[in-house]
């Protein structure tokens, strides 16, 4: 009987340390961060708006990304009208981005999807506090950026930051959601759908990133313009500067 | 096994367990890196992931694996390949020759990358002959493009093939800021590769 009682408390043990390390990460995770000390005040900066990385499609019984191209239209023409409208509001100015005949094209292009690389590092080891990186757990800061090559672009003569949008969805297909299910049933997790989102701010003297909102599992299906209302409202919740927001400042 | 031990037991699982083992490198010397006899000395602190991209392999970082990137492959056997196969059927990956050329390293990763990681973009910049700790080797620079995240990065690479085995140390981080930024860090630790 006792060395029941001692099996069964090794199994409480067991199972309370797999759920700690299982529960930990996803129940911890933050959304979004900021430069500490970071805030901006309504009506005193020129932002603008970079143009938006979109990719949508589905995802594969194996979990592979297979693009759509209508899917992708859709979704670039609706988020483009809820972005337009979101601009607005934000409390500064916030203008398109546009060449104005330079050849910036294809480097600014490269730094959209550098951003996107930035935000990712951003949710993997600073969003999850048990996978942050040890060197830096040293100090609470927010500490992360793409360098000051932004600021040598004639393009962006005459703006103070970047907003850099990503959006990324990956539709379960009939397949990827029958194995979800038969998963389930077989006490296996199998997630159907990818929607990845990153709304960043980048300071272009310096190339800081001083405030990110960024999530793997965003709201609204972009592929509808109620959708594509709701995930860019979700992406500039908390924008710095916003009336009636308040910026977060060092996580 | 006493139930204090097996508490015990347990809680080394979960604190070495991948979900918590992202670890810090300090500054000094370091042995044992990629289970292997390959050692250096590092002059400021990285950070070590948790990420397993094969049997001998180990990487570090400073700002995540996208960003900077130092891969240790410490002594990969002839007949395995450099990184652990993720679709053996369908992309099989090359394996280490015992016989190999210095000269065939770069085909060998740059063959590996482009079926693990669709990479649809890489090219092989630079080739010249170097020495990692005094055996003859080569030092590469080479750029690729990831079709999932299309962030355009440059690597460089030491290795050597010794009895047989390959020991290959590379970095590799985006053309824009972050490839220099931490070149000269990752020089100084190739250079003070022992084995």
């Amino acid at each position: 009987m006792r060395g029941l009682m001692k099996t069964a408390s090794w199994v409480r043990t067991a199972v309370l340390a797999a759920t700690i390390c299982v529960a930990m990460p996803t129940k911890a995770q933050e959304k979004t961060g900021s430069k500490e000390g970071f805030t901006l005040k309504p009506g005193t900066v020129r932002i603008v708006l970079m143009r938006p990385v979109i990719d949508v499609g589905a995802q594969s019984t194996g979990g592979m990304f297979e693009p759509n191209a209508d899917w992708t239209t859709q979704a670039r023409e609706y988020l483009t009208e809820a972005l337009g409208e979101a601009q607005l509001k934000l409390g500064n100015v916030v203008v398109e981005y546009s060449d104005q005949a330079t050849d910036d094209g294809p480097l600014v292009t490269q730094y959209s999807h550098l951003f996107s690389a930035v935000a990712d590092s951003v949710i993997e080891y600073q969003f999850f506090p048990g996978n942050r990186l040890p060197t830096k757990k040293h100090s609470k800061s927010f500490d992360w950026g793409m360098g000051n090559g932004l600021s040598r672009l004639k393009s962006l003569d005459g703006a103070d930051y970047a907003l850099f949008i990503t959006t990324h969805d990956e539709y379960g297909s009939t397949g990827r959601k029958v194995l979800q299910i038969f998963g389930a049933l077989g006490g296996v997790a199998v997630t159907s759908g990818v929607h990845v989102g990153h709304a960043g701010l980048v300071d272009l003297k310096t190339g800081e990133l001083v405030w990110l909102n960024a999530d793997r599992q965003m709201g609204g299906d972009v592929r509808t313009p109620e959708g594509a209302h709701k995930r860019v409202t979700q992406l500039l919740e908390g924008f710095p500067g916003k009336p009636g927001d308040v910026a977060v400042a060092g996580n | 096994m006493s139930r204090t031990a097996f508490a015990a037991l347990a809680l080394l699982a979960v604190v070495s367990s991948p979900c918590l083992a992202n670890s810090l490198v300090g500054a000094g010397p370091q042995s044992g890196i990629a289970k292997s006899r390959m050692s250096a000395t590092t002059a400021g602190e990285w950070n070590k992931l948790s990420l397993r991209e094969g049997k001998n392999v180990e990487v570090w970082t400073l700002d995540g694996d996208a960003l900077n990137k130092v891969t240790f492959f410490g002594g990969v056997p002839a007949g395995a390949p450099l990184l652990r196969e993720r679709d053996k059927k369908n992309r099989p990956l090359p394996t280490v020759a015992a016989n190999m050329l210095v000269t065939d390293i770069p085909t060998l990763l740059e063959t590996t990358y482009r079926s693990q990681f669709a990479v649809n973009q890489m090219t092989i910049d630079t080739q010249v002959p170097a020495l990692l700790d005094g055996h003859n080797g080569i030092r590469f620079t080479y750029s690729f493009t990831k079709a999932d995240d299309e962030v355009r990065r440059k690597g460089e690479a030491v290795g050597a093939m010794i009895n047989g085995q390959l020991y290959l140390v590379s970095y590799e981080a985006p053309v824009i800021y972050f490839f220099d930024k931490d070149i000269e860090k990752f020089r100084a630790l190739a250079a003070s590769i022992k084995l």
